[in-house]
């Protein structure tokens, strides 16, 4: 237990001593996530439009004023479909319409008016936001009543406001996690091999497997750490992210989850000869772990064969028992599908890091 | 004319001084020596002379002056650096004549019939027209080292800087580099400048410079130094003089004493030097502890112990005994197979075949060591320790280790600080310590649990003279005191002397197990243990 002890203490005195490690550990956790969070937007931001309006402009002109901030930029006017067409090209418009001189008049006519919509489609998902905002403005200018029985009331859930900042920032969360578990855990063990202290660490009258246990225990400290400043600061500080659930039952989920990550982090150090090879084989092993996960697609989206296998990516199930207790805020208890994933596959995968790194003792 | 003039360069680090300024001029057809401990500033020179490092201060070469390494590109035709480490620029997977057109080619030499017989006298003098088709990784280490020495020499450099060629190597493969390097510089009036952690080979230098500290302490003909501290050096003193140092069977004192003159050795001048700038040594004691007399005579005892690498056999067939209150030196060259000895020793590799007893038990598993590794101490190669914790928390991590109880690790620490004169490198960190203190403080926290057997691997390679003369005399205390057995690897030959039992190994085999009395008596003719082993290398 003595030297137990003594082990953590001085890994972490020795993770605190490394401040290249330390400043990229803080940086992961902090900045990293707040960049995910609030830079990658995938919402329709900004869209450049173009105009060509052939009509007296009485309708055009109130669809048009229905554009604005932040959704659309304020429309430019073309004189002609050419000069329209460059810009597109250009890259300068990303949306263009076009109000047909008939417009106006088959509008208050109810005989089919046209909108030409002109979509630089190269920018897929924006533009396609875009065209539906177009879709949902031109909705009030119809009567809906002819097309539906019913008016739509919308309730959203667990996340009213639809923000992406919310659902990135938590996903990238829960990747630097597993990335820095795997890592530092084999780093761990890997400078000693680097330094030429492995063979002295092997000579000490300690058992082999409470050594593996300290060292690797020492880094999921780390981890828990690094968990409570950045849940503390970046996602409730900055993205003022609603939790619904309990934070214990996060934490705990976290935690088992770390050890997961760190026997990936064991099997890698077991193989690799230098921190080179640590972050070539974590790179290799953990992108499939990740794209496998749903954190960047939903399972449910995937190719029924990746559906199949993202079975075994132990991040899946934490990311979903992450996402069940923060916008869901469902029960301990029905997180148990969660925490059993994550802990099926941990010890299975915890067991076979520690018996591959064994063997080296 | 081949006139090399350094002009107060001086080398700094990020954080240290690698070299104050120095000063030095040079002509053709001299063989300038550079002899100190690793750190001392002697690679740093050679490096800002061949242009491979930015400097402070100028250096002219064959009518080119430069001060940094982008104008000394035009002489750089003319300069051969052959840097410190066994083959380390050769390439394992070509073969030799491979490399010598890899040189060749880079160096953009015309492959005219007068280049084909300076290379085919250089394989000569190498000894290596036999092995042309052998691939480098599968040379010995001299080998090596003297194919490394042609590839440089391919383009006839002017001006010739070899760091630390001969380290490491075995003393048949070390006369042979000089050979060459006399029959080069005789014919085409190179000047070179070798680098050398061995005193011994002063002899064979026209001039040395001695380096400690990033300085030049002295300089002149090896014969004039010694001349020079003379008047200084006496037969050991019973008893310690103010202001003396006396160790390895001399005394040293800047005051005449009242002693028999002794004839002084190169070593005299670093110690000389040491007394003017700090005084004497300060004492080294060990710490009491009470001798148990239970521990059995023979300490170790391996028969027949194997190890392979594939082909390759690392150990072959190595009977040896290690015996309580002895210091045993493992001797040999480097890739001898001293480190794989010591591994199979401790279980760090599996033993492939012969048995091996510790403490009177045979080892059969790795179970069988779990007992024992608390009476073992264990100095790896370069003194690892911890970089990231100072000397006082590394300590602590391995009395912790040790399972020593919480309430005497402070004493503890303090206590061997203090008898080994650390004390105030405590809260320092290792990597901002010299060697010697490093070298001192990593036995500390290999004997703090008193082990009964202590295995040294190069403990004292990279260290200057004088700590390297306080290192022994802490080992031979230590034996004393505590009636500990001693196992120690070195390739620095005259360290024999210190050992009260030697076993030279050369390619994995042992080629003689003696005590240091009989050896002398056995070979009346030699001067010192590099002629003895000389003996062995020449009659194998």
């Amino acid at each position: 237990m003595k030297a137990f002890l003594a082990i953590i203490r001085k890994e972490l005195l020795e993770f605190l001593r490394s401040y290249g490690l330390l400043i990229v550990v803080l940086y992961s956790f902090t900045l990293d996530v707040y960049i995910a969070g609030n830079g990658i937007n995938l919402d329709a931001r900004n869209v450049s439009v173009g105009v060509i309006d052939y009509s007296p402009g009485f309708i055009s002109n109130k669809i048009l004023s229905d554009l604005h901030y932040p959704q659309f930029q304020e429309p430019v006017f073309f004189t002609s479909q050419e000069k329209l067409n460059l810009a597109i090209r250009n890259k300068e418009i990303m949306v263009g319409i076009v109000f047909e001189s008939d417009f106006e008049k088959r509008y208050h006519t109810g005989n089919n008016p046209v909108l030409n919509l002109l979509l630089d489609s190269t920018a897929s998902t924006q533009s396609y936001l875009a065209l539906n905002y177009i879709r949902h403005i031109l909705m009030r200018f119809q009567d809906t009543s002819s097309l539906a029985p019913a008016e739509i009331q919308i309730h959203k859930l667990f996340n009213p406001n639809t923000s992406y900042s919310h659902f990135m920032a938590l996903s990238e969360f829960l990747s630097i996690i597993t990335l820095l578990a795997v890592i530092l855990t084999a780093a761990v063990f890997v400078k000693e091999k680097e330094n030429g202290t492995w063979d002295i660490m092997l000579l000490m009258p300690t058992d082999a497997k409470a050594v593996i246990l300290a060292k690797s225990l020492s880094q999921v400290i780390i981890v828990m750490v690094g968990t409570f400043v950045c849940v503390g600061t970046v996602l409730f500080g900055i993205f003022d992210l609603p939790i619904n659930g309990s934070l214990a039952a996060f934490m705990l989920l976290t935690f088992f989850y770390a050890f997961t990550s760190a026997g990936i982090g064991l099997f890698i150090a077991s193989v690799s000869r230098n921190i080179m090879q640590v972050a070539q084989l974590s790179v290799l092993i953990m992108m499939p772990l990740i794209f496998l996960s749903g954190a960047w697609t939903p399972v449910y989206a995937m190719h029924p064969i990746l559906e199949c296998l993202s079975i075994i990516s132990p991040l899946r199930y934490y990311i979903q028992g992450s996402e069940s207790v923060f916008f869901r805020g469902t029960a301990l208890i029905d997180l148990w599908e969660y925490f059993a994933g994550v802990i099926v596959l941990g010890g299975v995968m915890f067991w076979y890091g520690f018996r591959k790194i064994g063997k080296l003792f | 004319m081949n006139r090399l003039q350094v002009r107060k360069v001086s080398v700094t680090y990020r954080k240290k001084t690698g070299l104050k300024p120095v000063s030095l001029e040079a002509t053709g057809g001299e063989i300038v020596g550079l002899i100190g401990a690793d750190g001392a500033g002697k690679s740093s020179l050679m490096h800002a002379i061949a242009g491979a490092k930015s400097f402070d201060g100028e250096i002219k070469f064959d009518n080119h002056i430069y001060s940094s390494p982008k104008e000394a590109e035009k002489v750089k035709g003319s300069i051969g650096l052959m840097p410190q480490g066994l083959g380390l620029i050769l390439y394992e997977q070509l073969s030799v004549n491979e490399h010598l057109d890899f040189f060749a080619d880079i160096r953009g030499i015309r492959q005219d019939s007068a280049f084909k017989t300076y290379r085919e006298r250089l394989l000569h003098m190498a000894g290596l027209s036999d092995f042309t088709e052998r691939q480098a990784g599968k040379l010995s280490g001299g080998m090596m080292q003297k194919l490394a020495l042609i590839c440089t020499l391919l383009h006839r450099p002017k001006l010739l800087l070899l760091d630390e060629p001969t380290t490491g190597v075995d003393p048949l493969s070390r006369m042979e580099l000089w050979d060459i390097l006399n029959d080069i510089i005789a014919k085409e009036k190179t000047l070179c400048i070798v680098s050398t952690a061995y005193m011994a080979e002063a002899t064979k230098m026209d001039r040395v410079f001695l380096f400690e500290d990033g300085e030049i302490i002295d300089k002149g003909k090896a014969g004039e130094l010694i001349e020079k501290v003379r008047p200084f050096s006496y037969e050991a003193a019973p008893e310690p003089f103010e202001k003396s140092i006396t160790i390895h069977g001399y005394t040293y004192s800047l005051k005449p004493l009242k002693l028999k003159p002794k004839e002084p050795t190169l070593d005299a001048v670093f110690f000389i030097n040491f007394i003017k700038k700090y005084g004497p040594i300060p004492e080294i004691s060990i710490v009491h502890k009470d001798r148990d007399e239970d521990v059995p005579a023979t300490i170790m005892e391996a028969k027949g112990l194997t190890k392979r690498f594939g082909e390759f056999v690392a150990n072959d067939h190595i009977d040896m005994e290690l015996n309580r209150g002895e210091i045993l030196g493992l001797l040999g060259a480097n890739g001898a197979g001293k480190t794989t000895f010591i591994k199979m020793l401790l279980g760090l590799l599996p033993i492939d075949d012969g048995e091996l007893f510790l403490l009177g038990e045979r080892i059969k598993s790795s179970d069988d060591r779990q007992i024992l590794k608390a009476k073992i101490g264990y100095v790896s190669q370069h003194f690892a320790l911890y970089k990231g914790m100072s000397v006082r928390e590394n300590l602590r991590y391995f009395a912790n280790m040790h399972h020593i109880e919480s309430e005497r690790i402070s004493g503890l620490i303090r206590e061997y600080a203090n008898t080994l004169g650390f004390y105030r490198y405590l809260d320092v960190l290792p990597t901002d310590l010299p060697m010697g203190i490093n070298q001192r403080f990593s036995v500390a926290a290999a004997i703090m649990h008193e082990p009964v057997v202590l295995f040294l691997d190069e403990p004292t390679s990279g260290v200057d003279v004088v700590a390297r003369a306080v290192f022994w005399e802490m080992l031979q205390r230590l034996k004393d005191e505590w009636n500990i057995a001693i196992l120690i690897t070195t390739h620095y030959m005259s360290e024999a002397e210190f050992c009260d039992r030697v076993v030279l190994l050369r390619d994995g085999k042992k080629i003689t197990d003696d005590t240091v009395k009989n050896l002398y008596q056995i070979h009346p003719d030699a001067h010192n243990f590099e002629d003895i082993f000389l003996d062995y290398y020449n009659s194998n």
